[in-house]
Parts: structure tokens; C-alpha cells; sequence
């Protein structure tokens, strides 16, 4: 029932996004980026602080099932991280002129994607479910330190070129309301789509260990 | 002077009791839930067929492995010895038991007795090696020594802090009639004041043993 | 029972001690290391040149030496437990935290002896203007010490892993990015005249988060 709603929704704010909200001027067509690329970085935020609570969870309560979120969200947070980056990319080509410069944002969703791809390197690599369950959450909770860090040490060195200053100068918001209705509409539509996808992900990594076990034991008791 | 650190000739009766415990490294492969209660002084054995999950009893036991679920409590003298000082109470072997090759057999004893926090560490090493029959050869590398004699140097390491439970896991593999008849006198010693316990499918081994529970779960017989 | 505290820093103090006698006799780990290390710095040097004024470049080569030699080396401590199977013995005299910290003095030592070859070479090799001594130990230290606890963490989760030779600089890496801006940042701003206050205090909260979220986490790093 919610998945039709969800679809339905989706579908609307798309087309809305598209036909009825304007253009930022100095951005012109490139404005339409805003509707995806922003939902899939924050989704890739939204999917590495999911994991690292799960994995804290994990540690303190070794139930498995925490083990399972963190690794879909990580999953699923790699392939919003990999939308945001490869939509952020190219959209800089055309305003910027240029594929990849060490923007400030282009640094911290990088650094983002190496946390995912070494996560989920590491979980190939440990054999053992309550091995790999824990280490992994060794691992991500370390990252789960480091993190704020890199939010100081970044602007020391970089200076964005981001266009929040272009689409809101000054924090002032003086986006068009039809933006940010089209925009909040997008931002829902794509947290409810990682909402499903994570529950699917979780729903079918059980089924895939409860089908192991009794193939494993005929009849298996536990 | 603590619980851990006082001979086995003190009056303590160590116990061990387990509730469900359980273990599984992954699908199909692991220890089904087990439950029992043992109180020294006394010999108790562990058999059941390869893959069973002796090994990893034992290992549980030692504070080696956490049990994916149930619990497993030593007490001495009635009380319970918390997880973190389990170390000092127990004494392990196992054939899976190497030693550092960058150093002696005396080293490693003494290393280990370092870090156990044992006051007369040469005294304790030289006590058990002396007990295994391998003082002669303490300043040799483990590497140096035979199957039979690095058998007898784990042994040395388990009795090396005199501790309340002996757990051996395959005591006498690899060794010879003066070896068994070594453990059977180490064993034979210990049990007056403390627990041992045994894992093991040798029936010379276990057959001393005053209680024996036997692990049926997933010994399929398999890759162990 | 004698304190917790006592006894584990007696265990951090023989895991260090054997540490250190192990590596002494067999040079193995910090042999690899530096001639890691002095190939890196040859091969940078052969392909650029002196640099002279060049701070930002300076900077940026000597952390990526130090870098890499640290990577290349630091998951040794562990691994070798690991491919000598002596971690069971380790794990039976001393808790997973006392281990894990005595490796990581242990390596925080290795990376002292290992930066007084490189640095000074690559002072001497990369023709560097002569740095402000206080400000650039004082990076330097910090950073080490950064790196040393990140590496030893991610060390210690890797020896458990398949493939860890191969995976240890990449898994290592995100965690290191941090430290290693703030890092060259400093050492530039050290050779530049400028403050390097505030790179000196992101690099000490760095490794005190790091090394403060490690000792809580060791108490995990092996349970089976």
C-alpha cells in the first residue's frame, strides 16, 4: 500500500520538479540537479550515521540483527554516495569547468565513499558471522570518531566554491518557494525510498541466513 | 594475596556451571546449546565426535570464546570469578597451542607468568617445567622440541600459575607411555584439590573421569 | 584480588617487553620498515630532485613516507601473532585491552626509531630549508602518535582478516585522512613562519579520540 503511495509521490514531486518549479538564475537548466543529487548526498549522511549506530548497537548488544542494518545501510549508502558524486561531478563540469577540484563538499563526500568502500572491503574479507559482525563494528565505530575531524580540518585547507552562497547568499533564504516545495517534496520521496530498500536489504539478508542454516542441517534446530 | 594466585592445595572447591551455552562460527557449524554442573574436587570429561564442539567448550570455559548465547560461570569457594580475572583461575591446553620461537621455553613461561602477574615468576616456570620432565631443556626454542615435549610444554603452561581448573583439551596427543603416564599423575594431583577437565575421544584419557557429558549437535562426521 | 590496575599495567609491560625482545632478536619488522622507508624517500628524491623552497611539497612527501613506511609495517605486531598462531598464548595471560595496548606502545616506539632514520634523511636528501625544531617535533610527535593509534587499531582488526596485507593501507586510510591534512598542514605552516597552534591541537584531540575509543574497543577485538 505505502509502496504505491510512495511511487505515486515520487512521480508527482518528479514532474513538479521539472515543469513546475523555476530555474535559479546564474545555475539556469543545471538548477534541476538540486531534486536528486542533494536527497542522494544526504541519503549517503543519512545511511553512514545509521550504520555506525547500528555497529555501536551491535557492540553493546551483540544481536546480529544490528549487524544486519549496518551493513545494508552501508550498502545502500555507497550507492546514494556513488549518485551524489557522480550527479555533483557533473554538474561541476558544466558550472565549474571542471570534472573534480577538492571542493570542500567534493572532499567530504569522497571521504565518505572511502569509509563505504573499506567497510564493506573489510566485511568481504573476515570469514565467520560473529567475526565479521563484530570487527566491522570495531571498525566503523573508530570511524565513527574520526569523522567530526575531518569537518574542522577540511575548511582549514579548501575554500568551496559549493553554491550554497549562489542559491543563498548570506543564509538569507531567498530561494523560490516553488523550489523548496519541489525540493522538500524530493528530500521525503527519496527517505522513504531508502527506508524501503533498507528493509528489503534486512528482510532478505535474513531470509538468506535462515535458508544457510537449514541447508546446512536438515532439519537444524536452531 | 588473591583467590587467583593461592595453590590448588588451598581449600577452595572450584565449580563450574553452564546454562545453554552455545556457539556457532557460522552456518551448521559450532556447539548446540549445553547445559551442566560440575564441582571439584573431581576429573570431568567432554567427548562427542569430531566438529562437535569440544574444543570450543573448553575454549568457553577458558574465557576464550563468548558463547553466542547462555552462560558459563566458574566459581571458587562460592563465589563467582568475574569474567576478567578468569584467566588467573584456569589453566589451558590444547594441541592449537603455539609458543613465541624468538624465544626459550623459559621465556615464554616466564613472559606468560608477567603478564599473569605472578610474583616469583622464575620460581613458578621452574616448578613447571620441572613437573613435565623439561628442565633440561629450558633454555632450548619451542621450535627445537619435539610433538611430544611441546605437548608437555603446554602442559607447563597450564599449571605454571596453579590454577583451580585444568581445562586440557587432548592432553596426551602425540606423546608417548612416559608422556600419558605423566598426565595421568598431573592429573592425578590435581584433582584431589581441584577441577579438571578433559576433552578428549581417547577413552584412556577420560576414563578417570568422575563425570562425562558426551556433545551429540553437528558432528556430521564432515571436514571438522 | 591485587588491583585491575596493577595487574594490567604489568601485562601492557611483559606484552611490551617481549614485543621489543622478539623484533630485537629478530630485526625482522623494523629491518622491512626502514628499508621500506629509505627506498620510498630514494625513489622520491631520485624522481624530483632537491626541493629547496618548496614547504607545500616538502610537506605533503615527508607525511606520505611516513605514511606509507607506517602502513607497511604497523599490522605486523598483530599479523605475526596470527601467522605464528601464538595469539591463544597471548590471549591466555593477558586481557584483549592489555595486548592490544602493549602492542600499541610497542609500535609508537617502532614509529620513533623508524622516523629517526627517515626524517633526517629526508631533510638531508630532499635539500629542505631548515625547520623550527620545537614546532616541527612537536607536529611530528603528535602526528605520530595519531598514526600510530589509528594504525594499531585498524592493525588489529586486520590481522583477523583474509587478504590483509593487501587491505590494510586501504582500509586504514580513510581513518588517517583526518590527521594526515591537519598534519601537513602543520609542517607546512612550521617551514612557512606561521602558527601551527591549531594543527597541534586537532592532532592531539585526534589521537586522543583515537587512542581513547581504541582502549574501549580492545575489550572486543577477540572473542572467538
Amino acid at each position: 500500500m505505502w509502496r504505491g503511495l510512495l511511487l505515486l509521490w515520487m512521480t508527482v514531486s518528479m514532474v513538479a520538479a521539472f515543469t513546475w518549479a523555476p530555474l535559479v538564475p546564474g545555475l539556469e537548466e543545471t538548477t534541476r540537479v538540486l531534486y536528486f543529487h542533494i536527497p542522494a548526498a544526504w541519503l549517503s549522511v543519512v545511511g553512514l550515521g545509521w550504520s555506525m549506530v547500528h555497529s555501536l548497537l551491535y557492540l553493546g548488544r551483540r544481536r546480529i540483527e544490528h549487524d544486519d542494518h549496518a551493513a545494508a545501510a552501508a550498502e545502500l549508502g555507497l550507492l546514494f554516495c556513488v549518485v551524489a558524486t557522480v550527479s555533483g561531478s557533473v554538474w561541476a563540469k558544466a558550472v565549474w569547468h571542471s570534472y573534480w577540484n577538492w571542493d570542500p563538499r567534493e572532499t567530504s563526500i569522497f571521504f565518505i565513499l572511502l569509509i563505504y568502500g573499506a567497510y564493506l572491503a573489510l566485511r568481504s574479507a573476515i570469514e565467520g558471522e560473529e567475526r565479521r559482525a563484530r570487527l566491522s563494528a570495531i571498525y566503523s565505530a573508530a570511524a565513527f570518531v574520526t569523522v567530526p575531524f575531518l569537518m574542522f580540518v577540511v575548511p582549514r585547507i579548501y575554500f568551496s566554491l559549493h553554491p550554497d552562497p549562489l542559491i543563498n547568499p548570506g543564509g538569507k533564504i531567498e530561494m523560490d518557494p516553488r523550489i523548496r516545495i519541489g525540493f522538500g517534496a524530493m528530500l521525503v520521496g527519496f527517505t522513504g525510498l531508502f527506508a524501503w530498500l533498507l528493509s528489503l536489504r534486512v528482510r532478505l539478508v535474513r531470509l538468506e541466513r535462515v535458508q544457510l542454516e537449514a541447508g546446512a542441517v536438515p532439519g537444524g534446530s536452531l | 594475596m588473591s583467590v587467583a594466585l593461592r595453590s590448588v592445595a588451598g581449600a577452595e572447591r572450584p565449580s563450574i556451571t553452564a546454562q545453554g551455552v552455545w556457539h556457532r562460527y557460522g552456518p551448521g557449524r559450532g556447539l548446540e546449546p549445553v547445559s551442566f554442573a560440575w564441582c571439584g574436587p573431581s576429573v570431568a570429561a567432554v567427548t562427542g565426535a569430531n566438529g562437535s564442539g569440544k574444543s570450543t567448550l573448553l575454549k568457553v570455559l577458558a574465557g576464550l570464546v563468548a558463547p553466542s548465547g547462555g552462560t558459563a560461570t566458574l566459581s571458587i569457594g562460592g563465589s563467582v570469578v568475574p569474567n576478567r580475572a578468569r584467566r588467573r583461575c584456569v589453566g589451558y591446553a590444547s594441541p592449537d597451542l603455539m609458543f613465541y620461537d624468538e624465544l626459550s621455553c623459559a621465556e615464554n613461561l616466564a613472559f606468560a607468568g608477567e603478564a599473569l602477574g605472578l610474583r616469583d615468576v622464575r620460581r613458578a616456570f621452574t616448578a613447571a617445567l620441572d613437573q613435565v620432565g623439561l628442565g633440561r631443556v629450558a633454555e632450548d626454542r619451542p621450535g627445537a622440541l619435539s610433538s611430544g615435549m611441546l605437548q608437555r610444554l603446554r602442559l607447563a603452561l597450564a599449571l605454571l600459575h596453579g590454577p583451580a581448573v585444568l581445562l586440557l583439551d587432548e592432553p596426551t596427543s602425540h606423546m608417548d607411555d612416559e608422556g600419558r603416564d605423566l598426565v595421568a599423575r598431573v592429573v592425578e594431583r590435581h584433582r584431589r584439590a581441584g577441577l579438571v577437565v578433559i576433552a578428549s575421544n581417547d577413552e584412556r584419557e577420560w576414563r578417570i573421569a568422575e563425570q562425562r557429558i558426551e556433545l551429540r549437535g553437528r558432528g556430521l562426521g564432515g571436514a571438522a | 584480588m591485587p588491583s585491575n590496575g596493577s595487574s594490567s599495567a604489568a601485562a601492557v609491560w611483559a606484552v611490551l617487553r617481549k614485543e621489543c625482545r622478539s623484533e630485537w632478536r629478530t630485526r625482522y619488522g623494523l629491518n622491512a620498515a626502514l628499508l621500506f622507508a629509505v627506498t620510498t624517500l630514494t625513489a622520491v628524491s631520485f624522481a624530483i630532485g632537491r626541493l629547496g623552497n618548496r614547504t607545500d611539497l616538502l610537506a605533503a612527501l615527508l607525511w606520505i613516507v611516513l605514511l606509507f613506511a607506517a602502513l607497511a609495517s604497523l599490522s605486523h605486531a598483530f599479523v605475526r601473532e596470527v601467522e605464528g598462531r601464538t595469539l591463544l598464548l597471548l590471549r591466555l595471560v593477558a586481557s584483549p585491552a592489555a595486548i592490544a595496548t602493549g602492542k600499541l606502545v610497542f609500535n609508537l616506539l617502532f614509529l620513533g626509531v623508524l622516523e629517526l632514520v627517515t626524517v633526517p634523511l629526508f631533510l638531508v636528501l630532499m635539500g629542505a630549508p631548515p625547520p623550527r625544531w620545537g614546532a616541527f617535533l612537536g607536529i611530528l610527535g603528535l602526528g605520530s602518535i595519531a598514526l600510530g593509534g589509528c594504525a594499531t587499531l585498524v592493525g588489529a582488526v586486520i590481522s583477523q582478516a583474509r587478504g590483509r596485507g593487501a587491505l590494510y593501507a586501504a582500509v586504514s586510510f580513510p581513518l588517517l585522512l583526518p590527521m594526515l591534512a591537519a598534519a601537513v598542514s602543520g609542517t607546512r605552516a612550521q617551514w612557512e613562519g606561521g602558527p601551527v597552534g591549531s594543527e597541534a591541537r586537532l592532532l592531539t584531540a585526534y589521537a586522543a579520540a583515537v587512542v581513547g575509543a581504541s582502549l574501549l574497543l580492545y575489550d572486543r577485538l577477540w572473542e572467538d
